[in-house]
């Protein structure tokens, strides 16, 4: 199938798209800094925008032609050309990731007390945008996290490389789960382009939140203390799982058929209510979706998210375009996320009128 | 008519911009909290435990020096607050904790440079606090005896020599300066 080629191709293309993001303050990556991001915003923009289209484009055809493809060799090959993208393109999350874990694990101080701008002189302080902030999430993940800062030895690169490598596993392992529960899901997960960028090129923590609330779930009836475990554990990661509890215990005590629905809608809560917080960041989109996909029956609910995750990531636009996260940045990029959705929602009301009138 | 009655409230409202205003100068930047809970109170154990506690949630230099200097502010405060209303013999043990805490500060700018770690920022912030300290406590020196006897009932007194004790803590923070 040709349209498998374009696909990895194009994830190829992001993967060295996103080289083009290289942040001047990083010196570990110097002889790659091209300042475009200054001096070529509406190139960078139309790029992305293309690159994004066709991914999104391809990824339709993908779940409509599930059956004729090879979903292993794809998802392989997804991972191998997307590892070495530049992590920081879009957000710089792996930076706090990185520099929490060295307040901790080099400094042996508690991230939640001491914020890592208190390190004068500290090199990472640069490039790392929330040093002001103490530690963002929960203790499991910071705990976590000491896995690849050791790995690194100490060398920014591969610390880099090796959270990269760390969430790749977490994603790998995430897939391998939702296979076991249910094949039929697995693509519409693994081949989203919003989970692929934001999980194997972003490299944010979410997945290892999802993994860990899907193999509670997946333990849920059979090995109920392991089970529960791995919920406090995914709890403990980013907290917006708490929000499966009341779903979850219900599935635990009664015979609850549609579990996975009331999980998805229970997640979906949650991405809508975490502007309250914060922002709607496009990776919490990856809370719902991982639930969603088990929802393959629907095709409408999965054109739907698949349309929202494409809306999702043209959030990205308005900040690519302008390098300003005020003025009209904020208005635009809640209109560029709904009008896919918007477009969508009438073409399906149109067509379902056509075949009433049929 | 109404014009007349409305006079007075004009000139007032015109005089309040000629009232002589005083300025007042901080002498020291650094800011110390507010009154935490006293002793007396039901929460004062609870928030004791909850101290006992936090010494280990604020491990490291960085993370030691501020829960030292948090609590010897936090003691100084309480230290004030008890002399204002007379209870001398709380007062005093407040201060001595202050001093306790106080002094433990100092050993980790000598861990965190061990450790490789820059203290110069802590270290301002240290000495401005010692500055805050000594303002305040020359401010309860003025407002204590020298000598103080605490008679509580059914127990034997106390001699508080508090003139002593704010002194020993005047030289506590100047030693630091």
């Amino acid at each position: 199938m040709r349209l498998v080629y374009v696909f990895i191709a194009t994830l190829v293309l992001f993967s060295v798209f996103t080289y083009a993001f290289v942040d001047k303050n990083l010196s570990y990556l110097n002889n790659l800094y091209t300042g475009l991001y200054f001096t070529n915003r509406f190139l960078l923009v139309s790029i992305y925008t293309f690159l994004i289209s066709i991914l999104f484009g391809c990824f339709y055809f993908l779940i409509n032609h599930q059956k004729k493809i090879n979903l292993k060799k794809i998802i392989f090959f997804t991972i191998t050309v997307t590892i070495f993208a530049y992590p920081a393109a879009l957000a710089f999350d792996i930076f706090n990731y990185i520099t929490t874990a060295k307040v901790l694990f080099l400094y042996q101080e508690n991230p939640y007390t001491i914020y890592p701008i208190e390190f004068k002189g500290d090199p990472y302080l640069e490039f790392t945008r929330a040093a002001n902030k103490t530690a963002l999430y929960g203790p499991f993940w910071i705990i976590l996290t000491g896995i690849p800062y050791f790995l690194g030895l100490g060398n920014f690169i591969v610390i880099l490389f090796s959270f990269k490598l760390f969430i790749v596993g977490f994603f790998a392992s995430t897939v391998f789960l939702i296979n076991k529960i249910d094949k039929n899901a697995t693509l519409f997960f693994a081949l989203n382009p919003l989970v692929i960028i934001e999980t194997l090129v972003s490299s944010h923590n979410d997945i290892v939140m999802i993994f860990f609330a899907l193999l509670g779930i997946y333990f849920l009836k059979s090995r109920k203390v392991l089970s529960f475990f791995s919920l406090l554990a995914s709890i403990m990661i980013k907290f917006a799982t708490v929000f499966l509890i009341p779903v979850f215990l219900l599935s635990l005590f009664t015979k609850f058929r549609s579990k996975y629905r009331y999980f998805a809608i229970s997640m979906l809560v949650v991405f809508f209510v975490s502007p309250l917080r914060e922002e709607l960041y496009p990776w919490y989109a990856i809370w719902f979706i991982a639930f969603t996909a088990f929802l393959y029956k629907n095709k409408f609910l999965q054109n739907l998210v698949l349309v929202f995750s494409f809306g999702l990531m043209l959030r990205y636009i308005p900040y690519m375009a302008s390098g300003n996260y005020f003025g009209p940045t904020p208005i635009i990029r809640n209109i560029l996320m709904l009008s896919p959705v918007l477009v969508f929602l009438i073409y399906s009301w149109f067509r379902s009128l056509k075949r009433k009138n049929a | 008519m109404k014009g007349i009655k409305l006079l007075p409230f004009a000139l007032g409202i015109i005089l309040f911009f000629f009232i002589p205003q005083s300025s007042v100068f901080a002498q020291s930047k650094y800011v110390l909290p507010y009154p935490s809970v006293m002793p007396g109170s039901i929460f004062y154990k609870f928030n004791q435990v909850k101290e006992q506690i936090l010494r280990y949630w604020y491990f490291g230099d960085f993370g030691q020096f501020h829960y030292n200097l948090r609590q010897s502010d936090k003691y100084l405060v309480e230290a004030k607050t008890l002399f204002d209303y007379k209870q001398y013999l709380l007062g005093n043990i407040a201060l001595e904790k202050s001093d306790g805490y106080f002094e433990d500060i100092y050993p980790n700018f000598v861990n965190a440079k061990n450790n490789g770690k820059n203290t110069s920022e802590k270290e301002i912030m240290y000495k401005e606090a010692a500055k805050k300290h000594i303002e305040e406590l020359k401010k309860v020196r003025n407002i204590v005896s020298s000598i103080f006897i605490w008679t509580p009932e059914n127990e034997s007194p106390t001699t508080l020599k508090l003139w002593e004790s704010v002194d020993k803590s005047l030289k506590i923070r100047q030693k630091r300066l």
